[in-house]
């Protein structure tokens, strides 16, 4: 069936069977491959992008759940967004595998709570899981980005 | 893909075409919700549908109202539409923490009210709060609508009273408890699912509490919570419901924990529960 998505802005109408996620598809037609594949079953946030600006994991959503809505992957941040940059600065990473979807999920914390707690934090990021063991390092940058007065923006109530 | 035949999508505008679709495909037809935990099972290999129903595109099923001092939670509304929401916040906190305290955001982004009823996981948050707060499942089907306690909705694992006919259209939530709390026992990280949760609300004047997590359904026995009017006081009353509860409850073993561990954790937590409820 072909699906009409938003992804990084661009307008596209994709073929894609009904029952495949996402993910594979964000990978396959448009080469987004910050967006990863590990567990599959929701848990471990490598394949995390936001959906109108809220996290989901890739790895579960049909394709025809995306449709019409704005998908975003770490791709479009550019490269010089706060978060990007507190993460290079604190050296917040090993490999580099969770990283995306450490930055897409640390964005939208930042967006809802501009000056999160080191608990709140850890709550939020809970389901994204480094294999690299750099947690310390991560909260670290998330705390660097909300200190240098993140964009407010405003954040729906529902 | 020779061999292979299609899938197909059907996403209907409207609830009565939604049931039409329902009625004329029952089982064949697998309903998308929120689609989390049909993911995992699609991803997992143990579903492969032939034809997939989505709600999605249903006018109004996600919306969240209050309605004669009670609440109204549409199948749809996501788990994160629901613990943000203004209205169960104030209303109904408890709820709106129970909600709040699924996986991640990610999951609570998709996973739909509707949907974690409809799964019946026992080892789910929400379902043994609604149980507590007395919440009654709406579902709509041939036959016109039907009310389902939210305890009696839940049979077993991943089993519910739901007819091959009908869906979940909304949750009811009578009128604000007096007091009400819920409390999650994790035994591994901060993201999983509880090892024992116990929700525990005043109703009506009386006493509910309900343990999730522990077997099939939520464990709710009424005898035990009837000892509240029995005139006995804290904190005897909190260790002798909490007693009676370990007794009754015959637990599950899985990786979050043994039935010899549960029992000892449901002893305590009923415990701390009704400790916490009686704070309130
Ligand atoms: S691959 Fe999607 S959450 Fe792990
Ligand atoms: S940096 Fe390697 S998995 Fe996180």
């Amino acid at each position: 069936m072909k699906v009409p998505l938003v992804v990084n802005g661009e307008r596209v109408a994709v073929e894609a069977r009904p029952d495949e996620m996402l993910l594979g598809v964000l990978r396959r037609e448009f080469g987004l491959l910050s967006v990863r594949e590990t567990c599959g079953i929701g848990v471990c946030g490598a394949c995390t992008v936001l959906v109108d600006g809220e996290p989901v994991s890739a790895c579960l959503l049909l394709t025809p759940l995306a449709a019409g809505r704005d998908i975003t992957t770490v791709e479009s941040l550019g490269g010089d967004h706060p978060v990007q940059r507190a993460f290079v600065e604190a050296e917040a990473f090993q490999c580099g595998y969770c990283t995306p979807g450490m930055i897409l999920t640390a964005k939208r914390l930042l967006e809802e709570m501009p000056e999160p707690s080191e608990e709140e934090i850890k709550t939020y990021l809970g389901g994204n899981l480094c294999r690299c063991g750099c947690y310390v390092k991560i909260i670290e940058a998330v705390k660097l980005a909300a200190a240098e007065s993140y964009p407010l923006r405003e954040v729906s109530g529902t | 893909m020779i061999g292979m035949s299609a899938v197909e999508w059907l996403e209907p505008r409207s609830l009565e075409e939604a049931l039409d679709l329902r009625a004329r495909y029952g089982e064949d037809a697998t309903v998308v919700a929120g689609g989390t935990f049909l993911g995992i099972l699609m991803n997992q290999g143990f579903l492969r549908p032939v034809r997939l129903l989505a709600l999605r595109g249903v006018l109004d099923l996600d919306s969240i109202n209050q309605e004669n001092e009670g609440l109204v939670l549409g199948a749809m509304a996501t788990h994160r539409v629901v613990e943000r929401s203004g209205m169960v916040r104030e209303g109904w906190p408890a709820l709106a923490h129970a909600f709040s305290v699924v996986a991640s955001p990610r999951v609570r982004n998709q996973a739909t009210v509707g949907g974690v009823l409809a799964d019946a996981d026992y080892a789910s948050d929400p379902p043994a709060m609604l149980a507590a707060l007395d919440a009654r499942v709406v579902v709509a089907g041939s036959g016109g609508r039907r009310e389902i306690p939210v305890a009696d909705f839940i049979l077993d694992h991943y089993t519910t009273s739901l007819e091959e006919d009908e869906l979940v259209v909304e949750v009811r939530v009578p009128g604000r408890a007096r007091r009400a709390v819920y409390r999650k026992f994790r035994s591994r990280s901060s993201e999983d699912r509880p090892c024992v949760s116990v929700a525990a609300a005043e109703v009506g004047g009386g006493l509910r509490v309900v343990v999730g997590a522990v077997a099939g359904r939520p464990q709710y026995f009424p005898e035990a919570c009837a000892l509240a009017e029995s005139g006995r006081t804290e904190p005897d009353l909190a260790d002798e419901i909490a007693r009676r509860y370990a007794e009754a409850i015959e637990p599950i073993s899985d990786a979050r924990g043994s039935a010899r561990y549960r029992r000892r954790v449901v002893a305590v937590e009923v415990r701390r529960a009704l400790e916490d409820l009686y704070r309130e």
